[in-house]
């Protein structure tokens, strides 16, 4: 293969042209998470890489089973007792977490990183307040006195806005409403400033109506406190309005990273493409697409580019070789041998001896 | 061990061929622990059907000069002595078996087929039916059974019902099944509920299928697997209540022994130099009791697994 | 939470006139089967009619419906809860008051359950939470191998060895080696002594505490596991709290609510077990007397008792299902 790097992070920046690596608050590099199985390891994420800087908003977009969700437990070191990072760096703030002890990775959680959960019924606990909840870290952490932490708990539902949020502090998850409870569940990350907010999935179990509340209120509280935020979703609709960079997954790879207005106007990656073909748009207009077959399973992946089975696009040389990261303009990354012509909008050329223009 | 060593199965398919309880048997016989434990029983089962192939001694002959003879070992007259009364100890083991066995595998046959009855009905039509089977679940679980057995027996001790193989085991076996239905009764109504909103079954309604058919061919097999963990821990549960209940002379009826009685005789002459006679039945109670609970261990791992290690 | 409670008394006064009702209709049959219970008294004499009309009288059988097969007996029933509401619970064949002997009695049977009741939530929380912390682990497969084990061995036969084998010979070494009338002679003692009640009841306490862990320890294990994996765990977790306060607060304060409700179900077999454990060692308890008036065909105190012991298991039942409110909210505002 030539010359061809990742590109993320080091070398085309992946968002904020111009910014140093530096500044980056949360950096995960190569990052491979494996699964023990009865069959044999599996790799759940392969060589991932992102960053996300202060103020901005990283969309990480898949199918599940993609390794999403799973990437951002091995960010917190909460990962299953099968799963284990074999490869790679996740730094917060400089320091590279997954080098500290247990310990001290499990003390930077909630304080620099946290993170709020898909299902709020199942992640809040059920025999506690929602106060109590609310308030659990910084009084067992930060020592506050019960009466800073009720009030404490009352501010930081009027920041989600939870109404008459007074009077219920005191219920408990049960008696909240689907968006309440998403709320309550925002709230609880919240509650100890962190500097980098993980949201996985967190309008999946809602009302539409309602997942555009809570996304508007999620990118208010961003925007404000200047944090970064890493939004997990399956669906790329739901990016357009609020992410600043996105990345697409599939099988456990990041197979395109760029901002979010290109990635909508010229995908670069044949699944990116079909993603957004299969997103309903208001008009109404045309047949809408799905993209056929089924993601890989991990234990059985194909040889050569893990989308090839279901790419519209697919030449012999995605059956063989796993596409290298190419970089098909700047501040863009495309895993598709192709890339360059994908995102020209071209289809690429019939099969011959030749790979592909795709070097530089 | 090998897989072709195993005997005949003890978890017969009883008639249902639904796939959780044909996963079990597969992961059953792979059990060294299970395998033992089904042999063990199986002997003590031969024991019950054929006590003569044990022993041409009649536990009813006992004579008093030969009274608490030492173990003789195996070709002695007396291989296991003699108790305070001079009957032969294997021999009354023995035939002790039988009467344990029968009790325990009627009390919970009986209960087993009253509490599914009854918790199918109360889960599947709710309303009225489920009131009053809840209730009298309510009602029978406040008297526990030992009392409950204590009490009846006591009651109707006087009463003669004749020395028949099962005329002897008959009122503990009412008794037993009286207070013991309960559990599966709740475990079916509480899987009968869970299962009766299941889409196929919801489909099966939809498609015009009987209450019975529905009932039996979708919504039973659903609660079958909890109950059958439960089974050979029952029984290990009525063979130690019949010992306890033959100790105090209220089981068992005589001229049938049964190792309650034995234990009860032997526990006098443990210090009186004849522990022999408390040993012998208490070692084949134990024997067949943790026989079971290895059984019901390696049952409940192998239809529950999300509590296996 | 008022009106839950309030309902729950309700519906368990409702079972307990059932149960009372079903007591009453046992024992009807079986007096009605069986010849009159009033013989008893006299043992292997022979009594005058007179004599058995006085007994049938105290005993409250004089009524003629005990004769007739089938006849549910309603009269003497509502007359007997009369006398059970006036806290008359009949007497024993010796005339003594079932409510005065029962006053004696009780104490030993509570100190009983207190030694159980520590033991099975020593032995079940500390290894049920042990083998679910180390799942998989050589501990949790030894604690595993230990519960099958306290499942084999019956109460009875526990008590069995360890009275006639185990105690006597425990007795007099202990007895040799811290003197006399020291404590160690009195846990090993094979029978009960009322001057020293709490250190006799000790060693029959823990036996039957410990046939009655193995259930907790499997509890304990799979609800503990079943929080381990709950989301609402990775939550806390993710809050950066230490891994102490998360076992804490939210694996063993949410598994708490089924061991609870295990302790409810429990409790009834433990009446049972008490019933042995204290008619071997001869602990004048509840179930001591009990234990005795079976032997002494004593029908009448088997059923004051068995009446009472029900009673105190709905009792329970209810103390039960109070805690079950308190620890779950959601059954609190259901």
């Amino acid at each position: 293969m030539s010359a061809v790097t990742r590109p993320v992070p080091n070398g085309a920046s992946g968002s904020a042209p111009g910014s140093a690596p530096s500044s980056a608050l949360l950096e995960v590099t190569d990052l491979t998470v494996e699964f023990r199985t009865p069959g044999g390891p599996v790799r759940a994420v392969d060589r991932l890489s992102y960053r996300v800087e202060a103020g901005r908003t990283l969309a990480i977009v898949g199918e599940s089973g993609s390794g999403k969700s799973v990437s951002s437990l091995a960010v917190l070191g909460l990962l299953p007792d099968t799963a284990r990072v074999t490869h790679g760096s996740v730094r917060l703030a400089g320091t590279d977490l997954l080098g500290l002890s247990r310990k001290e990775h499990r003390a930077r959680c909630g304080d620099q990183v946290a993170m709020v959960f898909q299902d709020a019924l199942a992640a809040l606990n059920p025999v506690h307040t929602v106060g109590y909840q609310l308030t659990e870290a910084l009084r067992g952490r930060r020592g506050m006195s019960r009466a800073d932490a009720r009030k404490r708990a009352v501010e930081l539902l009027d920041l989600v806005k939870v109404p008459n949020a007074r009077a219920r502090v005191k219920e408990y998850p049960h008696q909240f409403s689907g968006g309440m409870r998403q709320r309550v569940m925002i709230a609880s990350a919240l509650a100890m400033d962190p500097d980098v907010l993980i949201a996985d999935e967190p309008t999946t179990a809602l009302d539409v109506t309602v997942q555009a509340q809570v996304l508007r209120l999620l990118a208010e509280i961003q925007a404000e406190r200047q944090m970064g935020l890493v939004l997990i979703t399956h669906d790329l609709g739901v990016v357009a309005g609020v992410a600043d960079d996105v990345t697409v997954m599939y099988a456990g790879t990041a197979v395109e990273q760029a901002p979010v207005a290109p990635v909508y106007t010229t995908p670069a990656h044949p699944y990116t493409r079909a993603l957004l073909r299969s997103i309903p748009s208001a008009s109404g207009a045309g047949r809408l697409s799905v993209i056929p077959g089924r993601p890989p399973s991990p234990g059985a992946m194909p040889a050569g580019c893990p989308f090839h089975p279901r790419c519209d696009a697919v030449r012999d040389v995605c059956r063989t070789d796993v596409p290298p990261a190419a970089v098909p303009a700047e501040d863009r990354m495309s895993a598709c041998h192709f890339a360059a012509d994908i995102m020209a909008g071209r289809e690429p050329a019939p099969d011959d001896k030749d790979t592909g223009g795709h070097d530089d | 061990m090998n897989d072709a060593a195993t005997p005949t199965p003890t978890g017969r398919p009883a008639g249902t061929p639904s796939h959780p309880l044909g996963d079990a048997w597969r992961t059953l016989r792979r059990r060294p622990d299970t395998i033992i434990a089904t042999v063990v029983l199986l002997v003590f089962a031969v024991m019950a059907a054929f006590p003569r192939l044990f022993t041409t001694t009649s536990p009813r002959t006992c004579p008093i000069r030969e009274a608490r003879t030492d173990p003789q070992g195996w070709g002695g007259e007396h291989p296991l002595g003699t108790d305070s009364l001079g009957c032969d100890v294997l021999a009354t083991m023995v035939h002790g078996v039988r009467p344990s066995l029968l009790l325990a595998l009627v009390v919970v046959g009986v209960s087993l087929a009253i509490g599914v009855t009854l918790g199918l009905l109360a889960g599947y039509y709710l309303g009225w039916v489920d009131y009053l089977v809840s209730r009298t679940v309510e009602v029978f679980l406040v008297i526990p059974l030992l009392l409950a057995a204590l009490l009846v027996l006591s009651l109707f001790k006087g009463i003669d019902l004749g020395a028949g193989t099962f005329d002897v085991i008959l009122l503990p076996a009412v008794v037993l099944i009286l207070f013991g239905w309960m559990p599966y009764a709740r475990y079916v109504r509480a899987s009968t509920l869970e299962a009766k909103n299941l889409d196929y079954v919801t489909a099966a309604r939809s498609l015009g299928a009987s209450d019975l058919r529905i009932m039996v061919r979708h919504v039973l097999p659903n609660a079958i697997g909890t109950v059958t963990a439960l089974l050979p821990t029952s029984v290990a549960g009525v063979i130690s209540a019949e010992a306890v209940l033959s100790f105090l002379g209220i089981g068992v009826r005589p001229p049938a022994t049964s190792w309650g009685i034995q234990i009860e005789q032997g526990s006098q002459w443990v210090l009186g130099g004849a522990p022999h006679i408390l040993l012998a039945p208490l070692i084949c109670l134990v024997a067949t009791v943790l026989a079971l609970v290895v059984l019901g261990d390696a049952l409940r791992d192998a239809l529950d697994p999300r509590l296996t290690a | 939470m008022g009106r839950y409670i309030l309902r729950r008394v309700l519906q368990a006064v409702g079972t307990l006139l059932l149960v009372m009702l079903l007591l009453h209709l046992l024992t009807t049959v079986a007096i009605q089967l069986n010849g009159n219970p009033a013989q008893a008294f006299f043992g292997d004499k022979v009594p005058t009619p007179a004599q058995v009309a006085a007994v049938e009288q105290r005993f409250n059988l004089d009524d003629p419906c005990f004769d007739q097969v089938g006849n549910p007996c309603l009269g003497p029933f509502v007359e007997r809860l009369g006398q059970y509401a006036q806290g008359d619970f009949g007497t024993n064949l010796r005339g003594r008051e079932v409510s005065d002997i029962v006053a004696t009695a009780a104490p030993n049977t509570i100190r009983l359950f207190c030694v159980v009741l520590v033991t099975w939530l020593a032995l079940g929380m500390v290894l049920g939470s042990v083998a679910a912390r180390w799942r998989g682990s050589p501990s949790d497969h030894g604690i595993r191998l230990t519960s099958v084990l306290i499942d084999a061995f019956p109460v009875f036969v526990l008590l069995i060895v360890y009275r006639y084998v185990v105690a006597v010979p425990l007795n007099g070494w202990a007895e040799r080696t811290f003197g006399e009338n020291s404590w160690p002679p009195y846990w090993f003692k094979p029978s009960f002594d009322p001057e020293h009640p709490w250190a006799t009841v000790l060693v029959p306490g823990i036996l039957l505490g410990l046939a009655g862990s193995a259930a907790f320890i499997r509890l304990v294990r799979a609800g503990q596991l079943e929080s381990y994996q709950g989301d609402h765990v990775r939550t806390a977790r993710s809050k950066g709290l230490g891994e102490r306060h998360v076992v804490v607060h939210h694996v063993v304060r949410n598994s708490s609510v089924p061991v609870v409700t295990a302790v409810g179900l429990t409790f009834t077999e433990a009446l049972g077990g008490a019933v042995i454990t204290e008619g071997l060692m001869n602990i004048y308890g509840m179930g001591g007397v009990l234990w005795g008036a079976v032997r002494d065909d004593d029908v009448g105190l088997v059923l004051g008792i068995v009446t009472l012991l029900a009673a105190v298991t709905v009792v329970v039942m209810i103390v039960v299902d109070i805690a079950y409110a308190l620890l779950d909210p959601r059954i609190r505002y259901e």
